[in-house]
């Protein structure tokens, strides 16, 4: 399976449940080896790239924590293994807007103040590339509207982002291409524009791609 | 590597699994100690080797504590799944491994110092109080207190290669304290020429002393730290192996 993602732009990640997405990101992070082949990001193996979290941002699992430890310092102690100083842990906590639980124990957190604290962890090393696995996931409309607009101005900047799901409506609405794989396999890579009538179409795409295969 | 040490030593300081081990520590030992000088009758008190025993306890402790805190520093992320981000920011594994390792044989060291300081304060403290003259020397007293921070140390490296290697977080806490207050002293007990090549034992060289009645079969110190190094250098080695080799879902 290869993809490319247009910097500058978000692209959807989709699939049924068990498709592959998530052990997709998991390889080409280096969590899970390959049983043959290789998975490449930016052209090398995540642990091969130098200063990986600088380059590619992540949030695999919504609650990635240890529950005893303060938000603020879930983050410090990664901006050290990244070598990042503290200042930067403040801006990422602004930027998900947690600054003001930021002290307390990650225990006390709702599952969406989970998912931004994990983005923020994603975001400490001003990466070039976001990786997330079903972000929305346990976020309420409000939750996933900011998400949209955090991601939306994450590319504007010219960065890339990936974002897998199987809530398609979820993705609809933000990506600028999607690509979808079912059974392992990478099934269609389109540019949104290529789908004349908006969700209806990609609703279509998927349906027929995913469910031929598995009857 | 330094990078990945500092943030190793940042989490061990800022989660509350570390404050839980010292308390529950500090409170074993003191009331293991405290039981020992008020109800063991004076004639099992007087003397060194009894004396010694006694003292000894706060290493027993450290190396269990120690002990814990190496193995939950490595399977308690793996439990609540930290270990992903931190493989995401650092994802050579080993240097992960190695910086554990190193934060552990530092919080170790502390933990024994502590424990055997407890031990040798109150132990002595109990004593005099029971009008006890107090046998061994202060080199005696130096050898608890440096060779129980270095039991402790090597014990909490070996914590993190068995957390490493067996993963689950209840599973390495009990393999290791069953290992220590049960498996070790029943070899001792029954074989005592054995017993004490043990990892427990070669500890409780460091320190020289031990609570079982066969203290006086202790290897010298520099066998019993040459003995820990090893079996610390096996256990890390088994814990990197699997570490290189498992997928992180």
């Amino acid at each position: 399976m290869t993809f490319d993602l247009e910097p500058g732009t978000i692209t959807g990640f989709l699939g049924p449940n068990g498709a592959g997405k998530s052990t997709t990101l998991r390889l080409l992070l280096g969590l899970v080896r390959p049983t043959s082949g290789d998975a490449l990001v930016f052209g090398r193996r995540y642990a091969g790239l130098d200063q990986p979290a600088r380059r590619v941002g992540a949030v695999l699992e919504a609650s990635d924590f240890d529950p005893g430890r303060s938000g603020r310092n879930h983050l410090r102690a990664l901006a050290l293994a990244i070598d990042i100083d503290f200042g930067r842990v403040e801006e990422v906590l602004d930027i998900v807007d947690l600054g003001d639980a930021a002290h307390r124990r990650v225990k006390t957190y709702s599952l969406g103040m989970r998912q931004r604290l994990g983005l923020a962890g994603a975001l400490l090393g001003d990466p070039e590339l976001l990786l997330l696995d079903e972000p929305a996931n346990g976020l309420d409309p409000e939750g996933v509207h900011w998400l949209r607009g955090l991601l939306r101005q994450f590319a504007k900047q010219g960065r890339t982002v990936l974002i897998s799901s199987h809530v398609l409506a979820e993705v609809a609405q933000v990506v600028d291409a999607v690509l979808i794989i079912d059974r392992g396999r990478l099934v269609a890579s389109r540019e949104m524009t290529e789908l004349t009538g908006g969700d209806r179409s990609l609703e279509d795409l998927y349906l027929e791609l995913t469910a031929k295969e598995r009857v | 590597m330094t990078a990945q040490l500092r943030s190793e030593l940042f989490k061990q300081r800022t989660t509350r699994t570390t404050l839980g081990l010292v308390l529950a520590m500090v409170v074993l030992v003191a009331a293991v100690i405290l039981l020992h000088v008020v109800a063991l009758p004076t004639q099992g008190l007087t003397g060194r080797q009894g004396q010694l025993k006694v003292l000894g306890l706060g290493t027993t402790f450290g190396m269990i504590f120690g002990s814990l805190l190496g193995a939950l520093s490595i399977t308690t992320e793996i439990r609540n799944g930290m270990i992903r981000p931190t493989l995401l920011a650092m994802p050579n594994r080993s240097r992960v491994v190695a910086a554990k390792v190193m934060a552990c044989l530092i919080a170790g060291a502390a933990l024994g110092l502590f424990s055997e300081a407890i031990a040798v304060g109150m132990g002595a403290a109990g004593l005099a109080a029971r009008g006890i003259q107090i046998a061994p020397s202060v080199g005696d007293f130096a050898q608890l207190l440096v060779g129980g921070a270095a039991a402790a140390a090597l014990w909490a490296a070996i914590g993190v290669g068995i957390g490493a290697t067996l993963r689950n977080q209840v599973g390495a806490a009990i393999s290791l304290v069953v290992w220590l207050l049960f498996i070790e002293m029943t070899v001792i007990g029954v074989a005592p020429a054995v017993g004490k090549f043990l990892p427990g034992a070669s500890g409780g060289a460091l320190a020289g002393a031990m609570l079982q009645e066969t203290a006086t079969y202790l290897l010298v110190p520099a066998v019993g730290a040459l003995l820990m190094v090893a079996y610390a250098a096996l256990a890390i080695g088994a814990g990197l192996v699997t570490t290189a080799r498992r997928d992180i879902n």
